[in-house]
């Protein structure tokens, strides 16, 4: 089966996040970006299915220079060929316009079986672009999947969402379908150094706006569908209560503060 | 109009159909729109029946065998009919495993905006602006719907207090369902997740740790820290995804729910799935690096500092009083 597993760049969760002066976003200038961790969920239940049941595993991702090296580590961690939508006129997409880009390149390499992405990014995470994919596709899809067994007729799969309250729901689903991976339905492998060697002969292609042929106001910020008024901090509205001095004063101050003001110890 | 969609389960409303009403009732009262409220199911009577205390201007009861059971084909067809006929300004669905699983293909198909995982909302003259979290609850994202509505959104879980749900005396009306296409996908089953036998509902005092923890073995200053102050040991779901800790450890939406007199997060920012799960404890205290993380909206006591000195000052602190 050939199983394409979507990748997001997105800044590595160490970096120390500063909002731009429009404050419509962070300064991303600077910033190293890393595979949205979900992503990396999906990408190993992509190589285990292939390793299960044969075919191959294609890497997907939009953006500048952080999504080619992006797809490099999925490559490297096992992918056998990378498709990355390259064009300054993605630059400013929502989730609406990405995900009519990657449905429109899904559609453009043709006979992909499933179609895989991590539950939510690190960075928007709203966990709306996986699925919205799946409607421009006209496929099935299931979100927060725990567990994936594709049926041996290769005609449909069964997936376990998990749901709130620690309940395991089992769906029966035609193929093609997208799903959405939830954290923790595997341990996703590192690229070994054979790996990373092994990427650099594999296929990489790059796609245009033009290549998809999708019009400029279906793309980028022109195909958006809202618009970012202001990205800040949150007021803190909390009652917390900061306890200051060394480490040993702090812990101190603390214990003081629980026995003798908040009484729970 | 504003609409908002119920969510139901076994013949219960879910308690974020309440949230979500106190959402749509103050939108309704801003906007001065009249509210309306969709019950999708195969027999909604009883639903119905509990919603008409509060203050909507009309349920819609939109009914048909297969809607008996949540799929996301139905849903999608019922709703486009629905949205297609009465042209609302605004509809509200949960953030949830199930509205956040056909919200995106009812905004696709109606190619319309979805703003999903809102917080907060404003009216600035006619316009209205939805705030949600960005960069796992670290900074809020304000934004602006384009085109003509409806606009769609999702409100995050907790956002909106449920207890203010306003009262009145709602009108019912039914929607004639057509539903010919057989939907794609089908429930075969719903079984409690594989838990352990750890019940951490009526622990008094639980130490929690997070992924500021970096390594499995770092984990032990959790346990030395529980130890020492005579409590249970908690988790983040990172830290269980991770493995150093069994599933049972888990606090939050898809773990297990605490309300301990004390609660003590180290190295947990605070995703607002970790939240919902801890955030009525009696007194929370946090400790974690960064000063901007969320855990600090909800705590009570914060150090912000190392926790690799913090924990072992502590457990040293608690060893000493209980010898004493």
């Amino acid at each position: 089966m050939k199983v394409i597993s979507c990748i997001k760049p997105v800044p590595d969760p160490a970096s120390r996040l500063i909002i731009n002066e429009a404050k419509t976003w962070i300064k991303d200038q600077e910033l190293t970006f890393v595979a949205s961790e979900a992503d990396n969920y999906a990408l190993e239940e992509a190589l285990r299915l292939k390793e299960k049941h044969g075919g191959e595993v294609v890497v997907l991702s939009l953006g500048g220079e952080e999504a080619a090296r992006v797809l490099r580590s999925g490559l490297a961690m096992g992918a056998d060929r990378a498709i990355h939508l390259l064009d300054p006129k993605f630059k400013g997409s929502d989730e609406f316009a990405a995900a009519a880009a990657l449905a429109r390149a899904i559609q453009k390499d043709g006979s992909a079986d499933l179609v895989l992405a991590g539950v939510q990014s690190d960075d928007l995470g709203t966990g709306m672009t996986g699925t919205m994919m799946a409607e421009f596709l006209g496929w099935a899809h299931a979100t927060v999947v725990v567990g994936v067994e594709v049926q041996p007729d290769n005609k449909s799969l069964r997936a376990q969402r998990e749901l709130e309250g620690g309940i395991n729901e089992t769906v029966e689903l035609t193929l093609p379908a997208v799903l959405t991976i939830q954290f923790g339905i595997n341990h996703p492998r590192y690229a070994s150094l054979k790996g990373i060697m092994a990427a650099k002969k594999k296929e990489f292609k790059a796609w245009s706006a033009a290549d998809l042929e999708l019009p400029d106001n279906a793309i980028g910020r022109a195909g958006a569908t809202y618009d970012v008024t202001e990205v800040l901090f949150p007021e803190r509205k909390s009652r917390v209560e900061i306890i200051s001095g060394t480490p040993e004063e702090a812990a101190a101050n603390l214990v003081e503060k629980l026995r003798k003001e908040a009484k729970v110890i | 109009m504003i609409f908002v969609i119920a969510e139901h389960k076994d013949n219960k409303l879910r308690p974020i159909t309440s949230e979500l009403l106190v959402f749509g009732q103050r939108v309704a009262r801003d906007f001065g729109q009249p509210l309306t409220a969709v019950l999708l199911g195969s027999n909604t009577a009883g639903l119905a029946a509990e919603l008409k205390s509060d203050k909507i201007d009309r349920i819609l009861q939109a009914e048909h065998a297969d809607l008996a059971e949540y799929n996301p084909d139905s849903y999608v067809h019922v709703l486009q009919s629905i949205l297609s006929r009465d042209k609302p300004f605004l509809v509200l669905m949960g953030h949830t495993t199930q509205g956040m699983d056909f919200a995106p293909r009812l905004a696709v198909r109606l190619r319309r905006p979805l703003i999903a995982g809102c917080v907060e909302y404003e009216k600035q003259g006619d316009r209205l602006i939805l705030t949600r979290q960005i960069f796992n609850a670290k900074m809020n994202m304000k934004t602006s719907v384009r085109g003509e509505p409806p606009y769609l959104a999702t409100a995050s879980p907790g956002a909106f207090p449920s207890d203010e749900v306003e009262s009145g005396n709602a009108e019912v009306a039914m929607f004639p369902v057509e539903l010919t296409e057989a939907p794609k996908r089908k429930v075969l089953s719903r079984v409690e997740a594989p838990r352990g036998q750890m019940d951490l509902s009526s622990a008094p005092i639980i130490v929690s740790g997070g992924r500021g923890l970096k390594l499995k073995e770092n984990f032990k200053l959790i346990f030395e820290l529980a130890e020492a102050i005579g409590g249970s040991v908690g988790a983040s779901r990172p830290v269980v995804d991770a493995e150093w800790l069994p599933r049972e450890y888990q606090i939050g939406s898809s773990g297990q729910t605490v309300s301990p007199r004390l609660y003590i997060a180290v190295g947990i920012s605070g995703a607002i799935q970790h939240l919902v799960g801890m955030q009525t404890s009696r007194c929370i205290v946090a400790i974690n690096k960064d000063s901007e993380a969320p855990i600090f909206k909800v705590a009570h006591y914060g150090i912000v500092d190392d926790l690799f000195k913090v924990v072992p000052a502590l457990t040293k602190i608690f060893k000493q009083l209980r010898q004493a």
